[in-house]
């Protein structure tokens, strides 16, 4: 060995100690980037690929009559569900097969076959295996029993509680308040926030629909910690849902009660407001339906048997349901025609029919009312009156009248059926039929009849805005105030309609009015209008039959229209009913007064 | 004996057990993450294991290794060769590879075996020149070339890696045909770098197949290796397939954090996104690193510093060339896995089956690094010229 053989040597001999020293450093340097610098990024990183964010429904909201009774609960069901860790196996088939064979022997134990197909199962296992499968939803306390029983045989399937609606009055206020349907909500911070949501209660009809936002609760989430393959491995909550508030109504339920028992067995609707503020006392529509056979979900069947029935149970006849308001139009005519210049106390003979062209129409009397005023024209709905009235006054006073007791259009109801009825024009007619206005048309109107249809809601508004001389929106939640507004007419006009309909039913001392047995022993001064609206022709020629009142006739806060299909007529059949919800109100003498 | 317990070195042993009383915890966190029960007890095995060792260690230390050095060289080496063509005739097939025969991993007892007979030849040349020119390095170049070509047919790479720079060096402290020796190893630094940018070349973005098809036929990889070094080239491509692994240990020690989750805390490998079929060989770095954090890493790194230093320490105070060759044989060995295996979990280098010495379960490798430490023990304790 040479001496730079031996310098070398000694050289490689400190080169190892070096280059280990060197190694283990360059190695601390870079695990200081990754552990220290980095970490951030990885820990995101980490969680991002483990942790799945789940969306909890918070429950909605209760409904409230005014006096605080519960139209619209909250209940807890139960439902048994399956956890797919428990079930693993190599390969997903087998995972598959493990979840369908327990739960096949969880149905045995329960004593209620599965529900779930297949397929089902396969797409739970492909698409939330981070989440519990739903197998049995609101199970009955027998079920419940047995399961709890044989918990501890049942490894992997457990209990959660789902929030679902319940209305304790069953079908009372069921078009008003509407169902729930389930669906899945797109949360608001787009489709980061949450991998899983599941189908939440949503309104559909009603109050549930137009509310729907505001009596949702606040979402919470929940966090899944999930391994490599998916499955759960533990779960926590990170934001608790919040209950939504409550939602306080308008409606009195006693009086929703009294309008509903009036209406059984018939078709037809009933609106109860007070005419001062606009507040809805009552909205009944029937025939109803239970809004809890909708939930936790409505059968197809259940549904196409609803959707299928002629009398339509799921149509709010109230505020979305529209008719020919027949003789209750009277009061506004009689409004037009004193707005117009008609004075009031002129007299005009009714012969029993009124002719224009070749159109005649019939009284009530057959052989005429002989001389009377208006006052005793709405007393006894005399049609030739009102018509020759309009035949004076002209289309555009009439229309003008019955646009400002807002007919025609939405009333601004908070609730989604809020149908606008027709008020018909020429322009409309030439639009709808393709034909001109004629004067016929316009007498048609004047009672009621042709293409003028109403709502009951609106008639109630009309009835008690002739009361207040104030037309007001009316409402259903009790934090609104709505405002009003004047009618463009004088308290002298008004007071010539008041008075015609306080003779409809309290009579002008010789006779009877129209609508006697409306206020019959009811408590306080009632006033009224009856009406018969004939609809259809030949053999589907039937009658829609009227009554809208307002009560005390002082100072009203009562307003009420009534409308039943198929009826004999106003003063028959719907006043009587409508005189039982106001004594029901106001309370009942024993004597006729 | 009090004389040999004077020269002991202590650090040398007190490091060794520090790493392998880490690496129990850390295999006891990796057993418990899996999902097959068996592996659960596997730290008690790896206790066992490393008992039996330092069984090994302390015969191996307190002999004179000049003694069963020239005893044992040749025939170790013979047996070693024997094994790993057995294994290549009857081995089972794990993971893509002919590793194991019957109980143990041939490749690995090799490498000590090829040390050892390394040093027992070139540490005692006296009168044998012949050895310090090309025909020693022809020797040498066979002796090891044979074993080497075997192991890489099984394929294990990773194994040949560690045992070439570890042949190097000690041919370089024998000083066997320096100048051509220095020439060899900058051409295959240089080649490495070459192939390195073959595969840059064919792999990066936007090659056609054709053009890769072509250069890949000039690359001297496999498949599954080309794969390997193009994850390294482009970590950010196909995190799911070839990529998933080193993405994995990434984000296993990167959310280790400085301080770690503690220990039986490492989520990502309770979680099994670590792949779990090397969670406690291979990646057992990434499970140690999430649960201690860079202090953890630090800890581990210093304790291997130390070690070495311990064995660079025995090779510097002993004035037999084969006691050194054997001290610096043995810690390159060491050194070269480590550095190998925590570089390729962060991503410096292209990721390698290769197993951390102390911490990864494995018996055959830990039993065989325990005696080779137990041989550099022997160095330390028998450093005198003469044996009293």
């Amino acid at each position: 060995m040479s001496a730079g053989d031996s310098l070398l040597g000694g050289l490689s001999c400190w080169l190892v100690p070096i280059v280990f020293g060197m190694g283990l450093l360059h190695l601390g340097v870079r695990l200081r980037e990754v552990q220290v610098e980095d970490s951030a990024a990885y820990s995101y990183a980490s969680a991002r690929q483990s942790v799945r964010r789940v969306r909890l429904a918070g429950l909605r909201g209760r409904i409230l009559d005014r006096n605080n009774r519960v139209l619209a609960d909250n209940r807890m069901s139960v439902s048994i569900v399956c956890h797919p860790v428990y079930f693993q196996r190599r390969t997903w088939k087998e995972t598959t097969e493990g979840i369908s064979a327990a739960i096949n022997g969880c149905a045995a134990v329960v004593g209620k076959p599965s529900p779930l197909t297949a397929h089902r199962i396969r797409r739970h296992v492909d698409q939330a295996l981070a989440l519990p499968l739903f197998v049995w939803n609101d199970i009955g306390p027998d079920e419940l029993a047995r399961f709890v029983e044989h918990e501890r045989d049942l490894p992997g399937f457990g209990l959660v509680e789902v929030g679902e609606r319940v209305y304790p009055c069953a079908a009372a206020a069921s078009h008003l308040l509407g169902y729930v349907g389930r669906e899945h909500i797109a949360s608001d911070a787009g489709d980061e926030r949450f991998h899983y949501s599941f189908p939440e209660l949503c309104g559909r009809a009603g109050v549930e629909a137009y509310y729907d936002s505001y009596l949702r609760g606040v979402p919470g989430e929940k966090k899944v910690l999930v391994d490599a393959r998916g499955f759960a491995m533990r779960e926590w909550t990170v934001i608790e849902p919040q209950r939504g508030p409550d939602l306080k109504l308008t409606i009195d339920l006693f009086i929703q009660r009294l309008a509903e028992r009036e209406l059984m067995g018939v078709q037809g609707a009933c609106v109860v407001l007070n005419p001062q503020n606009g507040e809805v006392l009552a909205l009944a529509s029937a025939p109803g339906f239970d809004p809890n056979a909708f939930v936790p979900v409505l059968s197809q069947k259940l549904y196409d048997s609803y959707a299928k029935d002629p009398s339509k149970p799921l149509l709010n006849r109230a505020s979305g349901g529209t008719y020919a308001p027949g003789s209750i139009f009277k009061p506004v005519t009689a409004l037009a025609g004193l707005a117009a210049g008609y004075p009031a106390g002129e007299r005009y003979c009714c012969d029993g029919l009124f002719e224009i062209g070749d159109m005649v129409l019939h009284c009530s009397s057959r052989w005429g009312h002989g001389e009377l005023d208006m006052r005793h024209a709405l007393m006894k709905s005399c049609n030739p009156f009102f018509c020759n009235l309009a035949a004076d006054i002209g289309t555009n006073a009439l229309l003008r009248a019955a646009r400002a007791f807002g007919l025609g259009s939405k009333t601004g109801l908070d609730l989604g059926t809020d149908n606008a009825g027709v008020v018909p024009d020429a322009d409309w007619k030439q639009k709808k039929y393709r034909e001109k206005w004629y004067v016929a048309d316009q007498i048609q109107m004047s009672i009621g009849q042709g293409m003028l249809l109403v709502s009951p809601l609106q008639m109630a508004l009309v009835a008690g805005a002739i009361g207040t001389g104030q037309l007001v929106i009316p409402h259903l939640n009790s934090v609104v105030e709505s405002p009003s507004r004047p009618l463009p007419f004088t308290e002298s006009q008004l007071s010539v309609v008041r008075d015609g309909m306080r003779m409809v039913v309290a009579g002008d001392g010789a006779g009877r009015g129209t609508g006697w047995r409306g206020g019959d022993r009811v408590r306080v001064a009632v006033s009224g209008k009856t009406g018969t609206a004939e609809v259809g022709s030949g053999k589907t020629r039937r009658k829609n039959t009227w009554f809208i009142a307002y009560a005390p006739s002082e100072r009203p806060t009562v307003a009420i229209a009534m409308v039943v299909e198929n009826g004999e007529s106003g003063g028959g059949t719907t006043a009587p009913k409508v005189r039982n919800i106001l004594a029901g109100i106001f309370g009942e003498t024993e004597v006729a007064r | 004996m009090i004389g040999k317990l004077k020269r002991f070195g202590w650090l040398m042993l007190a490091s060794m057990l520090a790493l392998i009383a880490i690496g129990t915890i850390a295999i006891r966190s990796a057993g418990l993450a899996r999902t097959e029960t068996v592996f659960h007890g596997m730290w008690v095995n790896n206790v066992a294991t490393a008992a039996i060792g330092l069984g090994f260690y302390l015969m191996l230390a307190f002999a004179d290794y000049r003694k069963y050095l020239g005893l044992l060289s040749i025939p170790s080496y013979a047996l070693a060769v024997l094994c790993l063509v057995a294994v290549l005739l009857f081995g089972d097939t794990v993971y893509g590879g002919k590793r194991w025969l019957w109980f143990f991993q041939p490749s690995e007892i090799s490498k000590l075996c090829i040390i050892v007979l390394l040093a027992s030849l070139y540490g005692n040349s006296a009168g044998r020149s012949w050895r310090f020119g090309f025909r020693g390095f022809l020797l040498a170049g066979m002796l090891v070339g044979l074993p080497l070509l075997l192991i890489l047919a099984e394929p294990d790479l990773g194994t040949a890696l560690t045992l070439v720079p570890a042949v190097t060096l000690m041919l370089l402290v024998a000083g066997i045909w320096r100048k051509g020796l220095v020439t060899i190893i900058t051409l295959a630094g240089l080649m490495g770098l070459m192939v390195l940018g073959a595969v840059y070349e064919a792999e990066r973005p936007g090659v056609s197949a054709e053009r890769r098809e072509r250069i890949l036929k000039y690359v001297p990889l496999k498949a599954h290796q080309v794969r390997r070094v193009r994850v390294f080239l482009f970590p950010e491509e196909d995190q799911q397939g070839a990529g998933y692994n080193l993405r994995q240990a990434k984000i296993s020690i990167g959310s280790g954090g400085f301080s770690g989750k503690g220990l039986g805390k490492a989520e990502t490998n309770h979680l099994k996104y670590l792949p779990q079929a090397i969670s406690m060989n291979d990646f057992i770095f990434c499970v140690w690193a999430e649960e201690t954090g860079f202090v953890g890493s630090v800890a581990l790194l210093t304790l291997f510093g130390l070690l070495l230093f311990a064995c660079c320490h025995a090779a510097f105070v002993t004035d037999d060339m084969q006691g050194r060759l054997l001290a610096f044989g043995v810690s390159t060995l060491v050194f070269a896995h480590v550095y190998i295996n925590i570089a390729m979990s962060i991503g410096i280098v292209p990721i390698t089956g290769l197993p951390l010495p102390f911490i990864s379960s494995g018996r055959t490798f830990l039993i065989t690094t325990m005696c080779g430490l137990g041989i550099v023990q022997s160095v330390t304790i028998h450093r005198e010229k003469e044996i009293q």
